[in-house]
């Protein structure tokens, strides 16, 4: 068995409204774990709740009841004021709107986690090196985000994400705000990442996308419903299935994007 | 549609964007009102028939111009502003289907609202403090506060004059700014991002080169006839200057220390010296208009009020004595000292006869004259037998006595000259200090008005630009926060962003202003104040009181800029 490297225990969110009068769950009781290499994407339709998961696996929200550990270490247990330093440490994210910074640079844009870190000025151009190359964005380190295109700015937010080795990378719809040419290049793209040995939990609700993980989960009513697992299969056969388990799924009343 | 429509829409609009529009309608009454007052001031009744009202007035006209171009350059930049932050808005309109026409409509019944609520208010305001502010512009001027103050039709008539003009000015630009856009550009046009700007070096050495000039006439100048004719070219310069600094120069700056890798890449450099880009790139302008402001409000607020304060020795600087009695012998008359002799005799006599006496002390007497009298330099000066100091052409001499028995003695010096048979004219020192407060206290009072409207401009300013950066730093530390930098960080961040940006034009301001007191010195010398230290001192307590005003509206404009931000 491989390590574990991630769990989710019994993990609620219930959201209240400003004034506490009415409440809203949006999670329920989602329980998983993820294992060192996998390569995972979540599944449902809007509004089920996936960014609401991701937040809190990336300690940027907390939940209502339940536990997030990472290599056996209790989120509930690490002080607020040691958070921050944890987040940059361990984990690694991408959004689906980027979140560039408009005033730097994308070398600076992509340096921000280390600069955060206080890492030695050749200690972090030693690391950008491969990291842009692998992401294909060499040529435009000295761009500003408003004079690119989305899947590069995409490719940037990646690249900054991995920059620091974290344990684990976290994407939130990665390609929800993407053309199909630059969805494939991105997925390819974790792909090779998840090859090269990255863990990578990926929310989404399009099933191309899904097709490129090892492992698909599918959330429903704030819970984990089924999941499914690639095996020897091909992109296209993984896909088939994929759709196959959301027919399954819609027909139990779920409307899949 | 309905007309009702669209001034539902705009009262709509007002209420939503009230964090701007209250200010701004804050701005029209002030400035309003205290253009109203100027106004009533120089038409009132109450203020011609006052013996020194004429001079007063005649300094409150040549202010009220002023006063009205500042105002309008400055509503048409509260204009831009507002309109530049609701280009989207409109673009959203447009897409939903609102014709450029209606869009322009319900802009008009904007203006209208807010700059007709404003200036209505306004001159409430200023009848129900107008009697008082007159009040204390009688005591300025020494005058005792015996006349009426009725503020006539043309107060009203100017003030609507001057706004119907705003109204008119705006509204033509936004309905011009509405027709040439589409939709389009409009609904991206803030999601634009900022080039960096061109010529940023040699615009950066011109403002170095224009301040260093201006610097160095201001503090060698020593000549008040020639620092009163460059003094306005200095100031010239020294906008330019500014302007320039705060544009270019600042991102020359921010270049090279964004150049120093090692200095870059540290957390608390990194996001700060972007962030000042950033601000730089788009608020510079900003900034130098907040600077020169409020060097401007200092200088003014400064110079009028030691101008004010030095009068009565200025006063004595010019006339040591209380009276002086010129001479004009003609071309073939000889004046013998035996004449003297007798007028000396004969004003004596009168002064006793009135119950008054004359004195000559030149003990505690100070400036230029007193002391050419002292050295008895370059004059032809004698003390004669009952205390009348002859200098050259002129008799002068102090009296000792009841401020009755004074006037009575000077009505009687006609009478006492005339025998003696030569031309002569007399001035004495409380008709002249009359006029004289006429003319620093109505200066004084001119100088708090446009004190009062720099700061009202500066405060708006500041203001906006607050608003401004907290909704376009609310997402960037959003973003920093989950790229893993921890609430501290951000705070430190933020705080240290928000002095620079705001006290860097106090900084500047207090800069120039100190390069300029040598030569403000210098050029009240040419008004015959030559006390310096007072001069200085008004410079320096002006500058604190400003600055302690500056750190109260920072203070107050941050809390709005925290609330965006939310922390
Ligand atoms: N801060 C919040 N306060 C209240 N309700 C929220 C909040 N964030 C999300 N929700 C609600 O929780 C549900 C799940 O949201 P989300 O996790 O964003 O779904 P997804 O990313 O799958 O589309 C939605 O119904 C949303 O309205
Ligand atoms: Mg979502």
């Amino acid at each position: 068995m491989v390590q574990e490297l991630l769990r989710c225990e019994n993990i609620k969110k219930v959201y209240h409204t400003k004034l506490g009068l009415q409440s809203y769950t949006a999670l329920n009781d989602v329980n998983f774990s993820l294992a060192a290499g996998e390569f995972v994407a979540v599944m449902g339709p809007s509004g089920s709740g996936k960014t609401t998961l991701l937040n809190i696996l990336a300690s940027l929200d907390q939940p209502t009841s339940g536990n997030v550990l990472l290599e056996g270490q209790n989120f509930r247990d690490i002080p607020e004021k040691d958070l921050a330093q944890f987040r940059r440490d361990n984990l690694g994210f991408v959004f689906q709107d980027f979140n560039l910074l408009d005033t730097f640079s994308l070398k600076d844009n992509i340096l921000l986690p280390l600069v955060l870190s206080q890492t030695p000025v050749k200690e972090m151009e030693r690391r950008l090196q491969p990291v842009a190359a692998m992401l294909h964005i060499e040529d435009l380190l000295t761009k500003y985000p408003y004079e690119v295109s989305g899947g590069e700015k995409q490719r940037a937010a990646v690249a900054r994400a991995v920059i620091t080795e974290p344990k684990i990378i976290l994407a939130d719809e990665p390609t929800g705000a993407l053309d199909s040419k630059s969805s494939t290049n991105l997925l390819q793209i974790f792909r090779a990442l998840n090859e090269s040995g990255k863990t990578i939990l990926m929310v989404t609700h399009s099933s191309m996308a899904a097709s490129y993980a090892k492992r698909v989960l599918f959330i429903k009513d704030g819970a984990i419903y089924s999941q499914i697992y690639r095996g020897e299969e091909d992109n296209h056969a993984f896909f088939e299935r994929i759709v196959n388990n959301i027919t399954v799924l819609s027909n139990g009343g779920v409307d899949i994007g | 549609m309905a007309k009702a429509f669209y001034l539902k829409l705009a009262v709509a609009n007002i209420k939503r964007s009230r964090e701007i529009y209250i200010p701004h309608f804050l701005a029209t009454a002030i400035i309003s009102g205290v253009f109203f007052l100027i106004c009533g001031l120089v038409s009132s009744d109450g203020l011609t028939n006052l013996p020194s009202g004429v001079t007063a007035q005649t300094i409150f006209s040549a202010g009220i111009f002023l006063f009205a171009v500042f105002s309008v350059i400055f509503m048409l930049y509260i204009n831009g502003f507002l309109m530049k932050r609701r280009k989207r808005e409109f673009g959203l309109y447009g897409v939903l289907g609102l014709s450029k026409r209606h869009i322009g409509r319900m802009l008009v019944w904007e203006n209208v609202l807010v700059l007709g609520l404003g200036v209505v208010c306004g001159i409430a305001a200023a009848l129900i403090f107008g009697k008082l502010l007159f009040l204390l512009l009688l005591r300025a001027i020494h005058t005792a506060p015996n006349s009426e103050f009725i503020i006539g039709p043309e107060a009203y008539l100017m003030t609507l004059g001057l706004f119907v003009l705003v109204f008119v000015v705006t509204s033509v630009i936004n309905l011009v700014r509405v027709h040439i856009s589409n939709p389009i550009q409009l609904l991206y046009s803030e999601k634009k991002g900022d080039k960096d700007s061109r010529f940023i070096v040699p615009r950066a050495v011109v403002g170095i080169i224009c301040l260093g000039v201006a610097y160095f006439f201001a503090l060698t100048i020593d000549i008040p006839a020639t620092a009163i004719g460059v003094f306005l070219l200095l100031a010239v310069l020294v906008i330019i200057a500014t302007n320039a600094l705060f544009v270019a120069g600042s991102i020359v700056v921010l270049r090279l220390l964004r150049k120093r890798k090692k200095l870059y890449y540290k957390p608390k450099n990194f996001i700060a010296i972007s962030g000042m880009f950033q601000r730089m790139k788009q608020n510079a302008s900003g900034l130098a208009v907040i600077c020169i402001l409020s060097t401007m409000l200092i200088i003014t607020v400064a110079t009028t009020t030691s101008l004010y304060l030095g009068q009565e020795e200025q006063l004595r600087a010019s006339y040591p004595f209380d009276v002086e009695i010129w001479l004009y012998p003609d071309a073939d008359q000889e004046i013998s000292s035996q004449t003297l002799v007798a007028i000396d005799r004969d004003l004596a006599e009168a002064a006793a006869g009135c119950g008054a006496s004359l004195s000559a002390d030149l003990e505690g007497k100070s400036g230029p004259a007193a002391e050419e009298i002292a050295n008895g330099s370059t004059y032809d000066y004698e003390l004669l037998e009952h205390s009348v100091v002859r200098m050259n052409m002129v008799l002068m001499f102090d009296i000792e006595g009841s401020d009755e028995a004074y006037q009575e003695f000077l009505e009687q010096i006609p009478d006492v000259m005339t025998p003696h048979g030569i031309s002569f004219s007399y001035s004495d020192i409380e008709s002249i200090r009359v006029d004289a407060y006429a003319f620093s206290g109505g200066l004084l009072f001119l100088g708090v008005f446009f004190g009062i409207l720099f700061l009202v401009i500066t405060i708006l300013v500041i203001y906006f630009k607050q608003i401004t950066e907290g909704y376009e730093d609310k997402e960037r530390f959003a973003i920093l926060q989950k790229v893993g930098m921890n609430d501290t960080q951000v705070k430190e961040t933020i705080n240290r962003q928000i002095l620079w940006v705001f006290f860097l034009p106090l900084l500047v301001a207090v800069c120039h202003t100190v390069a300029a007191s040598k030569i403000i010195c210098v050029m009240l010398q040419g008004f015959e104040l030559y006390n310096s230290t007072l001069v200085l001192g008004c410079i320096g307590i002006t500058c604190a009181i400003f600055a302690v005003i500056y750190l109260i509206v920072f203070r107050l404009t941050a809390k709005v800029y925290y609330r965006i931000v939310k922390w």
